[in-house]
């Protein structure tokens, strides 16, 4: 996890101009070092874009498992789905509250984490890597610039 | 800061179940619009069902099937709901509570499950102090009278942090039977207490809001505000055609039916 962070802060300095200008460049150009972002959104999703393969890893965060308790049921996306940033994409199930999940980016479902159905717990003992949902081929990268920073993230939740 | 107050609403007469799952979905949708501008209002509000059995969000089609048919031909409604906890009855003779509530608008917000806590913890203390009724402590959640004895149950649902559906307590013995009809909430081997057997007198559902209202604005730390329907705009008015749905339905079944 804190390697993770540490990648995000090293993400920060170098913003995605170049997705930004060409998405379709990404994958292609050579020898470019592969990025691994870490962005979050208000509703406690986190997502790590690994420039690379195009792919970004939905999971919740370590605070919102937190704050749910255990988790005892996860409700995935279907694989092939095509989900805009901001709709419903599974549930969390935990101490008789069922609470939605949100795509933080636009993209196609391209896999799950099948581990969750009959492990829910993971996601309270390893919510941002072992737990994560699912991943997603963000269709319009451009959108991890409008999501928040680990600090900013913070921010929203700390008093 | 304080906390804007909380709006109630108790309705007099059992209402059908989703008719008021759709009055839940349209306050969702109206506290979600109204949120970007900050007019948000949180409602409570209290009422019993007609006769009603209900899943979570957990429970398959395929696991339901021979429920539905079995409990359906018994005369009760049946409904797929999305909220936590598995399969449940609603019916008069029950207080059900939903708070649709904003749990953002505390800094910092309020966890689920703390926001749960606080309703479990809300129950047992209104059963204790208006009723001498105590409770015994269990791993599941929901309110027990003994190890195998449920009063009052809990099932919620949270989008962008709002809430929707809540907690059911019964307050006479009207349910009972209906609950002896499945294993609720996926627990075996319990069964369902209520107001009028634990306390051995007669007790109304009616009689039970004030204190519920109180023991919810206590617990919650929030000013509770009577709604007055007629001057609520859109929110009034889907409460008021969900009053005349429920008078126009008319009696309910008192027992499950020996199809």
């Amino acid at each position: 996890m804190f390697s993770a962070i540490r990648q995000a802060t090293r993400a920060r300095t170098m913003p995605l101009t170049a997705a930004r200008t060409s998405p379709s460049n990404i994958m292609g150009m050579p020898g470019c070092r592969t990025i691994v972002t870490k962005k979050y959104t208000e509703e406690h999703e986190v997502v790590a874009f690994d420039d690379e393969t195009g792919l970004g890893a939905v999971s919740i965060t370590d605070h919102a498992q937190e704050s749910l308790g255990d988790v005892v049921f996860v409700e995935l996306p279907a694989v092939g789905s095509k989900v805009l940033k901001g709709d419903q994409i599974g549930a969390v199930e935990s101490v008789k509250a069922a609470s939605d999940i949100y795509a933080p980016v636009s993209g196609v479902v391209t896999e799950v984490n099948e581990v969750l159905n009959s492990e829910p717990g993971l996601l309270n003992r390893s919510p941002e890597e072992k737990g994560w949902l699912c991943k997603i081929r963000l269709s319009a990268p451009e959108e991890m610039n409008e999501l928040l920073t680990l600090e900013s993230y913070k921010a929203t939740w700390e008093a | 800061m304080t906390l804007p107050p909380v709006f109630y609403h108790h309705f007099r007469t059992p209402l059908p179940y989703k008719q008021t799952l759709l009055l839940q979905e349209k306050i969702h949708q109206l506290q979600l619009a109204a949120r970007r501008s900050s007019s948000h209002h949180d409602i409570l509000l209290l009422l019993e069902h007609r006769p009603v059995y209900t899943s979570g969000r957990r429970q398959t089609e395929q696991e339901l099937h021979a429920e539905r048919a079995r409990l359906t031909s018994i005369g009760a409604d049946f409904a797929v709901a999305a909220r936590g906890g598995q399969l449940t009855y609603h019916g008069p003779g029950q207080l059900v509570g939903y708070p649709l509530l904003d749990l953002a608008c505390t800094s910092p917000p309020i966890g689920i499950r703390d926001y749960i806590c606080v309703m479990q913890k809300m129950i047992q203390s209104y059963l204790l102090r208006t009723h001498g009724i105590t409770h015994v402590p269990s791993d599941h959640t929901g309110v027990f009278l003994d190890s195998v004895t449920k009063i009052a149950s809990i099932g919620v649902q949270v989008r962008h942090r709002l809430t929707t559906h809540g907690f059911a307590m019964n307050v006479t013995k009207e349910p009972l039977e209906w609950f002896g009809q499945i294993v609720a909430c996926g627990l075996v081997d319990v069964k369902a207490g209520c107001i009028v057997e634990a306390k051995g007198e007669n007790v109304r559902v009616e009689d039970v809001v004030p204190g519920i209202v109180d023991a919810f604005g206590t617990s919650y730390g929030r000013d509770m505000v009577k709604l007055y329907p007629q001057n609520a705009g859109e929110l009034g008015e889907a409460i008021l055609a969900l009053e005349e749905d429920a008078l126009a339905a008319g009696e309910w079944l008192k027992a499950p039916s020996p199809n």
